[in-house]
């Protein structure tokens, strides 16, 4: 009998609302567009406020008073680091302590308490009732961003706000409110207290905001489909060649759900008047990981770079240092992507392969041809997935040894995969490459230009309602962060 | 200009069909899908709270979506030209038929075997048949797509013959029905057989059942539809397949049939002819699925028998009607009470068993014939 593995529990979760939906497409989106845009300047944050707080109350209604919570205790640490700041550091560090505090104690209580009682329990004789409670939607996203307002504010990069409207708005602004980017108020300041409409600003944002939709809707469902297949199997079942075509598929589900939904929430902060970080800058066209991870959920590592790995010293304090500095920050990455063992693991296996390309790795990879620098990255990449896919270790010991030849290497049902997939993956290895960007501007009269952009968009835009209103397959990846 | 292009598209596409969706009546029941839809959900507190008013949201929207066969369609069309070979779970097939991507075998296929056992030990003496019966994947392998999953009648039979105690006895009509396979003895945009297949599977069983079968002859062949789109169809989307006829045999002899299903009042007929106008076409066979359904006929020899089965059956039942004073049909999914008493009751002399393979091995409510 087939074991069945359980599905990732990252998949599953309460739904929030997810832009990539009908409900979003065709009552949200334009209610929240025109309402905003009736609403007199004077008003604009207070009713983006409510809409997004509503947006919030969609997927999790009770969870609203913990956002609220979280923004209350970081508008008032914000104000007393700034009031204490010049003329009592030692209040001013107390407050930032506090602030800091409070916000890993939520994000703890939340999201690893359960982890933590769990592994109590297995390693000890303990018998710790777990809590269970559903992880609120977006709390990595948000309390990273209040703790990067708290330490700008202490460091004296901005001045605290002093409108709580204004302050509530930026924790709850719900384009960035579920998945990010983690947008550091340092950001979207100037932004959250005047916006200048204008035409081209809300035409980006059209545009971006489509291909995020595509992205999600059109590629990272569809091959997700196939992922979903092959980790249904129990990997000691499964072909060499479907386990490499299985994970290749998560490889480009991961990226094109987690860009596409960035580029949606730029898209969308853009019909607002906000603009948000870059994301993802074609992370698979790296040659390194360390490569990788500057185009890889940039304002994550930004945000672990500047106020983790700088603070404890960086590279700047000797070689011990910086090897435990690594190990700290990679381990933190990992564990912020979810609550379980394989998670840290992921994390650390990067830590080891960066502290590996900073020792002599990048200087041997100068070496070699640029292509197989990219093999290289792909290939670690690629392992890289399978950490990140296994939360039962067994699974991934299993798919590691069918991957590396403990198995027949293809099987009849492979061939049907490969040809009914390679379509899409020809698209989806073009699509996260500049390729097309490239060719755009090579393009040089404008009104070809700028119709192939209308059919791109028209093409989009219709092709994923279509996929919406058939789709029954509509998981979103990241609501476990 | 570009800019202006941009967002006057924008509001065109996501407006336009925000409003349109705003503006449709709601329908209440698709025929399409032979469902009823989701109608706007009540709102409470309560149940934003424990979020069933946002997935009730959710499907609402779905089911009500303006143009929903236009865009089903259109994904369809789009899977297809990325060379996607199935949609929804059905695969596109040859000869413009569809058919079902056959699931996994799971442990219930030898727990449904021993509660066969289970009840013929009570029941020593009840005369016990059980015909599993192929679905159009295993007769047409050659219309499959390259490389697709190929279907599991076999194995399943394989399963069930060697595991079904030797007292009960088994009819596997696949081989009968392979020398038939150029007539039409399946739908090709729906799940179920035809009466063709029905009746090639009938004069199988009837060898087995000791009685003596009907010959072709002995039947008027009438069509009454020729516009049926099953449920393949449904899931499939390919609005390019032509739809299924139906036909049905009359015997010439004269017959009268009395139908009691469930509830409803007594049919003077196999067939209920509402069901023609309607999507679901197939439960013109003795108006589809009920939880008991008693034929009685005009034949009296003394034979009644019992019938568990799911909805293939519903095309073999007029065939067998000529030959039992009475079948009482159970559908096991609906009809919960003890399965024992009720052949007590009704002095059952008789019973068939009879499923699609793949249905008999995945449905869990075989379990109702141990009560």
């Amino acid at each position: 009998m087939p074991v069945v593995y359980p599905h990732p529990k990252f998949i599953i979760g309460r739904d929030g609302m997810v832009f990539s939906s009908l409900p979003f497409l065709f009552y949200f989106l334009p209610l929240a567009l025109f309402i905003y845009y009736i609403s007199p300047n004077k008003l604009k944050n207070f009713t983006l406020l409510v809409v997004s707080l509503l947006f919030y109350a969609w997927g999790e209604p009770i969870y609203i008073f913990l956002l609220l919570f979280s923004a209350a205790v970081d508008y008032l640490h914000g104000l007393l680091i700034e009031k204490y700041r010049k003329t009592t550091p030692f209040k001013a560090k107390l407050a930032l302590t506090s602030s800091i505090f409070v916000n890993l104690a939520v994000l703890f209580f939340f999201k690893y308490a359960n982890f933590l009682v769990d592994n109590i329990n297995h390693f000890t004789n303990f018998q710790i009732e777990a809590l269970d409670l559903p992880l609120p939607i977006g709390i990595s996203f948000y309390t990273f961003q209040t703790m990067s307002y708290s330490i700008d504010v202490y460091r004296g990069v901005v001045p605290a706000q002093r409108n709580p409207i204004t302050f509530a708005l930026y924790v709850s602004l719900f384009p960035q409110l579920i998945a990010g980017p983690i947008v550091r108020y340092e950001t979207i300041e100037k932004e959250l207290m005047h916006r200048k409409w204008n035409a081209e600003q809300f035409s980006d944002g059209v545009r971006i905001f489509t291909i995020g939709l595509g992205k999600k809707v059109l590629l990272a469902n569809t091959l997700g489909a196939l992922w979903n297949e092959t980790q249904a199997m129990p990997p000691n079942e499964l072909t060499v060649l479907a386990a490499w075509l299985g994970i290749l598929a998560f490889m480009f589900q991961i990226y094109f759900d987690f860009s596409g939904y960035s580029d949606m929430a730029i898209g969308l902060g853009k019909m607002f008047g906000f603009t948000f970080p870059i994301n993802f800058r074609y992370p698979y066209i790296a040659k390194s990981a360390t490569e990788f991870w500057r185009r890889w959920h940039i304002t994550l590592s930004g945000w672990f770079r500047d106020y983790l790995y700088i603070p404890l010293g960086g590279n700047r304090k000797g070689q011990w240092k910086l090897y435990r500095n690594l190990f700290i920050v990679w381990g933190a990455t990992g564990l912020w992507h979810g609550a379980s063992w394989n998670f840290i693991l992921w994390g650390l296996y990067f830590g080891l392969i960066l502290a590996f390309e900073k020792a002599i790795g990048l200087k041997l990879l100068q070496r070699i041809p640029a292509f197989f620098q990219h093999i290289y990255l792909l290939f670690i990449v690629l392992m890289s997935w399978v950490l990140f896919v296994s939360e039962d270790m067994n699974f991934g010991i299993h798919y590691f040894k069918t991957m590396f030849g403990f198995a027949p290497l293809w099987d009849q049902h492979f061939m049907y995969q490969l040809y009914t997939n390679i379509i899409l993956i020809l698209i989806a290895s073009v699509a996260a490459t500049p390729l097309w960007r490239i060719t755009d501007r090579k393009i040089t009269n404008s009104m070809i230009r700028n119709s192939i952009e209308w059919l791109i968009i028209t093409g989009i835009l219709i092709l994923s309602t279509a996929y919406l209103v058939d789709e029954s397959f509509n998981p979103f990846l990241y609501f476990r962060f | 200009m570009k800019k202006i292009i941009n967002i006057i598209l924008f509001i065109l596409l996501i407006g336009g069909l925000s409003i349109a969706n705003f503006m449709k009546k709601d329908g209440a029941f698709s025929e399409f899908e032979n469902r009823p839809l989701a109608q706007f959900p009540k709102f409470t507190i309560e149940k934003l709270i424990d979020g069933s008013f946002t997935s009730q949201f959710e499907t609402y929207m779905t089911d009500q979506f303006i143009g929903k066969t236009f865009w089903t369609g259109l994904k369809a069309k789009a899977e297809q030209t990325v060379l996607k070979q199935e949609n929804n779970g059905v695969y596109f097939g040859k000869e413009n038929m569809l058919l079902e991507k056959p699931e996994e075998l799971s442990t219930q296929l030898k727990k449904n075997i021993d509660f066969i056992n289970q009840f013929q030990e009570k029941n020593q003496g009840f005369q016990l048949t059980v015909s599993l019966v192929p679905t159009s994947i295993d007769l047409y392998p050659e219309n499959l797509p390259p490389y697709a999953k190929t279907g599991k009648h076999m194995e399943i039979m394989k399963i069930v013959s060697h595991e079904l105690n030797e007292q009960v006895q088994l009819v596997d009509p696949l081989e009968h029905l392979k020398q038939k396979k150029d007539e039409p003895i399946y739908f090709r945009t729906d799940h179920h057989w035809t009466t063709l297949g029905a009746f090639y599977t009938y004069q199988a069983i009837a060898e087995a059942m000791d009685f003596t079968a009907y010959q072709f002859e002995d039947f008027a062949i009438e069509q009454v539809s020729d516009s049926f789109y099953g449920t393949f169809y449904a899931k499939g989307n390919d609005h390019a397949i032509p739809p299924d006829h139906i036909d049905i045999f009359k015997p010439k002899k004269e017959v009268d049939y009395e139908v009691k299903a469930d509830q409803k009042p007594i049919l003077n007929s196999l067939y209920d002819d509402s069901f023609l106008s309607k999507r679901d076409q197939y439960a013109y066979f003795l108006g589809g699925n009920h939880a008991k359904t008693i034929i009685q006929s005009s034949v009296h020899n003394g034979k009644k028998l019992l019938l568990i089965k799911d909805s293939y059956a519903h095309a073999i039942v007029p065939f067998l009607a000529n030959h039992f004073e009475e079948i009482h049909l159970l559908d096991l999914r609906y009809y919960n009470a003890s399965i024992q008493q009720y052949i007590d009751e009704h002095e059952l002399t008789e019973g068939l068993i009879l499923y699609n393979s793949p249905n008999f091995a995945n449905d869990n409510s075989i379990l109702y014939l141990k009560y």
